[in-house]
């Protein structure tokens, strides 16, 4: 019964899916640690402070600065988030379309949720940056107006006439100088009368200082050295003589720019000249004279402060463009800031809904694959956190049904295969027990036959399913055809009943019994039992038939001793009487003893019939015996022959030799006297041809001994009574011949049967256990 | 992202041969001569000083003009070796109180020359033209092998609207360059 468990084993359940397999317990992307998401919007704050900052203080900047550092650093941020931003919408719409091929879920969904949130953001973005463009160009062209340019140019060339007027005058104070100064007095150094023809001017107030150098003569380039120098004393002290002595070393070089402004530290400023002295008209320079006149420092403030304005005036203008692009790219930056934000956003928001819906959609798919131990780790304490503890929540729910209906699945299974195994054990016991079993269900359908059945009734398994009535409507099947009237006979006899039936010339005796099958809702069907009882009648015949030939031998036997003395009396008697009366007795006696003598030999066949002994089997080659046996037919038997057709490695079996020599020796006497028989049954032109043959069958573990002819052959109606005793087709047999063969080899536990040869005669076959 | 990069360099490759078009369209005549021990560099550049630039010069913006000179030995296979550099600039500064152009010419970062002028024509002429500058030792030239100067300048302050990023890409494209044969 073990065997019937262990071919089908419960089928596991789903293994447990590891933890890191779940979804949403790997680890966690750095978008989603909100620690970092805030440094980075901090990060971008402090970079758009920075940049605030950098264009409020742009004014300051040089313009060097403004135009090769800020523009450039600007342009350089633009481009990068520009390309930034065309690469994240670039990855993330070929990522959606991707995904929308894909079918995956949620992206639908998430596509239109990042075009809603890109089309509310870069449609206003983009309209501010064009207004926002279009607003600075306006305002950088309002810079400028004519009235104010013309103002400040007017301004600046008053300032610059004043000062070319100042400059003229001094220049052309330091050529009459030097025209009036003696060169000789230079050459010579006088400085009296230097002094005496330079001082008036600037004690006159004239000019504010004169400076007088000589150039020494054959140096090259020319050296000057400093022969006098007189200053007014409103002169402020902090001028620096050495520019005058430059001044006049250049002059002197041959320089043809003469006039010099220098700076004071007071605020002021001194404008110089220079002019050659010359030796005579024409003649060779031998010094110079530097007058400097001095400009107060309101004056040179207000000058420079009005050339200071029209200097920044004018290079706003020069710079007016890169001041607009610095503008520009800054608006540009923040356009491009809001849109790679919004970007980053719409898709990380979009990310974020349909995350925990994905979670859920995947978990959900999970489960239907039949993992229910899958779970989703809450990631928020929102709804969607919320909707994920349902969901894990109905999961373990799930699992525990699961679990529950699993073992009432393994429990049901197990009962199941108990009962296919009670019922494969019952099939197999009713398929090897000899008794025959037919169920018949409620409708009067044959619901199952085992072998036994099919054999004794001579029936197919094509039965089966096959209304009984019609199954049993067969001509020799009709004892068993009413069920019902088996039944009522069973619970009458209070038992089963002997039916006989006859198959193709053969009986069969059955003991039936019908038995319904009682439920608690009625009658569920009928089980017939079949049991063969032949053999039993068949045994129970032959002991009768002993029993009558005992009887018959002691009864026959006794009187026939005296009936053959009381003959031979008579013969004797009458030896010496007449001759009629000595032949006739003679003639009768001679009859007497014959009949007496074929009676003898009768009554000894009975008694050996009846006193058959056990056989005394022991391990014997078939093909020996039967070579014995045949041996007595060697030469004495004309226009018969013996043909042998031994089978190969036909193993030993248990026999009695004797008594199988017997049974071998009937058989072929059986077959030559039907071959010899001048019945005119066989064909005059065919040779009589007795057959031996033995095979091995393995399978069935029995060794097969054919004794076949081509004679006559027996007729269906005489193989059907052949073996039993007192059966004879022949004129003077006894008919135990074949009963004692039969006899003999249902003794060892073999069979013998017999059939049509093909194509003529007689097939015995005997079947014996190896 | 691979795709992203390859795309990037051929816009960067389309824009230097853009460059390197716009340098042959500039025609700066580059002479160089080689005597008494010095390479004699001349040249012109005529329109370096455009109008915007005279702009900003008379509206008192220090104005450079900054040439860089190569001296190079050719090669047919190589690309040609970088024998020895110079770096002239010439800065200009108008005062539009005295009227009066302050220019000052730099080599190396050292000043040779400064002159202060009320001539606008000198100071273009200083500005793009170049004669005979001695800006390189024969030294380290071979005899007969064949050498070129080439020239590149860039202006400051910049007046374009944006600072496109390979914009520096033009200091290095050669605007004018002359091959020489050094016979010592």
């Amino acid at each position: 019964m073990t065997t019937l468990f262990s071919d089908t084993a419960p089928s596991p359940s789903p293994p447990p899916r590891p933890a890191s397999e779940t979804a949403g317990r790997g680890p966690r992307p750095l978008r989603d640690n909100p620690v970092l998401i805030l440094l980075a919007i901090l990060l971008l704050l402090a970079a758009l402070v920075a940049m605030v900052r950098l264009v409020d203080s742009s004014a300051q900047f040089t313009p060097d600065f403004l135009s090769e550092v800020v523009l450039y650093a600007l342009c350089a941020v633009d481009l990068t988030m520009l390309v930034a931003l065309v690469f994240v919408l670039v990855r993330n719409i070929i990522k959606l379309v991707v995904e929308r091929r894909r079918a995956l879920p949620f992206a639908r969904f998430r596509a239109k949720l990042v075009l809603v949130l890109l089309g509310m953001t870069f449609v206003p973005s983009v309209l501010v940056l064009i207004v926002g463009g279009e607003l600075i160009r306006n305002s950088a062209n309002r810079w400028f107006s004519s009235p104010v340019d013309e103002v400040l140019s007017s301004s600046r060339e008053i300032a610059s006439e004043y000062y070319e007027e100042r400059q003229t005058a001094v220049s052309r104070h330091a050529t009459r100088l030097a025209r009036m100064l003696a060169a000789d007095a230079i050459a010579a150094r006088d400085v009296a009368t230097v002094r005496s023809q330079v001082a008036p001017d600037v004690t006159e107030g004239r000019v504010g200082m004169v400076e007088v150098y000589q150039i020494v003569p054959r140096t090259s380039p020319p050296e000057v050295v400093s022969v006098f120098d007189v200053a007014a004393p409103t002169l402020p002290g902090d001028h620096v003589g050495a520019s005058a002595e430059r001044l006049a070393a250049r002059v002197a070089a041959g320089n043809t720019e003469t006039r010099f402004l220098e700076p004071l530290r007071s605020g002021g400023e001194l404008v110089r000249a220079a002019a050659l002295v010359r030796a005579g008209p024409g003649g060779r320079p031998v010094g110079v004279v530097v007058v400097s006149d001095y400009l107060t420092g309101e004056l040179a403030r207000h000058a420079r402060r009005i050339v200071g304005a029209y200097e920044g005036y004018q290079q706003l203008r020069v710079l007016k463009r890169p001041l607009e692009g610095v503008y520009l790219s800054f608006f540009l930056m923040m356009t491009l800031f809001i849109l790679v934000s919004a970007t980053w956003m719409g898709l990380y928001l979009a990310k974020r809904i349909t995350r925990p819906i994905n979670m859920l959609a995947a978990g959900a798919r999970e489960i239907g694959a039949g993992h229910f131990d899958h779970r989703i780790e809450p990631e928020t304490v929102d709804e969607f956190g919320s909707l994920v503890d349902a969901f894990n929540t109905m999961a373990g729910e799930l699992a525990a049904s699961r679990e529950k209906l699993e073992r009432s699945r393994l429990e049901l299974e197990r009962e199941s295969l108990e009962a296919e195994g009670r019922r494969r054990y019952i099939e197999t016991i009713l398929k090897r027990i000899a008794t025959g079993v037919v169920s018949v269900d409620s409708s009067g359908t044959i619901s199952t036959m085992n072998s036994a059945a099919a054999r004794l009734l001579t029936l197919d398994a094509a039965a089966v399913g096959q209304p009984y009535a019609e199954v049993f409507g067969r001509s020799d099947l009709q004892p068993l055809a009413d069920l019902d009237r088996l039944g009522r006979r069973q619970q009458e006899a209070g038992g089963g009943q002997e039916v006989a039936l006859e198959h193709d010339g053969r009986e069969v005796h059955l003991a039936v019994a019908a038995t319904p099958l009682r439920e608690s809702d009625g009658t569920a069907g009928t089980i017939l039992v079949l049991d063969d009882v032949t053999p039993l009648i068949r045994a129970q015949r032959v002991a009768a038939w002993r029993d009558v030939a005992r009887r018959l031998a002691h009864e026959i036997k006794n009187p026939l001793t005296p009936i053959q003395l009381g003959a031979e009396r008579l013969r004797r008697h009458f030896a010496g009487a007449a001759e009629p009366t000595r032949a006739l007795v003679e003639e009768c006696s001679s009859m007497i003893a014959v009949e007496v003598e074929s009676l003898k030999s009768l009554v000894d066949e009975f008694s050996q019939f009846a006193r058959m002994p056990a056989p005394r089997t022991v391990p014997s080659d078939l093909q020996a015996l039967l070579e014995d046996a045949l041996s007595l037919y060697h030469g004495i038997v004309d226009g018969v022959a013996i043909v042998r057709r031994y089978g190969d490695a036909v193993p030993l079996v248990r026999v009695d030799p004797e008594q199988f020599r017997r049974v071998v020796i009937n058989l072929v006497d059986n077959a030559v006297d039907a071959l010899t028989r001048q019945d005119g049954l066989r064909r005059a032109d065919a040779e009589g041809v007795v057959t031996i043959e033995t095979a091995h069958d393995s399978t069935n573990a029995v060794v097969r001994v054919i004794v076949a002819d081509n004679g006559p052959g027996i007729s269906e109606g005489d193989r059907v009574k052949l073996f039993m005793p007192y059966y004879s087709t022949k004129r003077r047999g006894s008919g135990l011949g074949l009963a004692i063969v039969r006899r003999i080899i249902v003794e060892h536990g073999g069979s013998i049967e017999v059939d049509e040869n093909v194509p003529a005669g007689a097939r015995f076959t005997i079947e014996l256990p190896c | 992202m691979r795709a992203l990069t390859c795309g990037l360099v051929m816009v960067l490759g389309l824009l230097v041969a853009q460059d390197g078009s716009a340098t042959e369209a500039a025609g700066v005549r580059v002479v160089p001569v080689a005597r008494e021990g010095r390479v004699l560099v001349s040249f012109s550049m005529p329109d370096a000083l455009t109008d915007e630039l005279h702009e900003a010069i008379q509206s008192g913006l220090p104005t450079t003009f900054t040439y860089y000179v190569e001296l190079r030995r050719t090669s047919a296979i190589w690309p040609d070796r970088l024998v020895a550099s110079a770096t002239i600039a010439v800065m200009v500064r108008y005062d539009n109180l005295t009227r009066r152009y302050q220019v000052t010419q730099m080599q190396d970062g050292r000043t040779e020359q400064v002159i202060v002028t009320e001539d606008a024509v000198t100071v273009r002429h200083r500005v793009t033209t170049f004669n005979r500058l001695p800006l390189f030792s024969t030294r380290p030239l071979r005899s007969d092998a064949e050498y070129s100067v080439r020239v590149r300048a860039h202006t400051r302050p910049r007046i374009s609207l944006f600072a496109w990023p390979w914009d520096w890409l033009r200091r290095w494209a050669a605007l004018g360059s002359a091959k020489f044969t050094f016979l010592p």
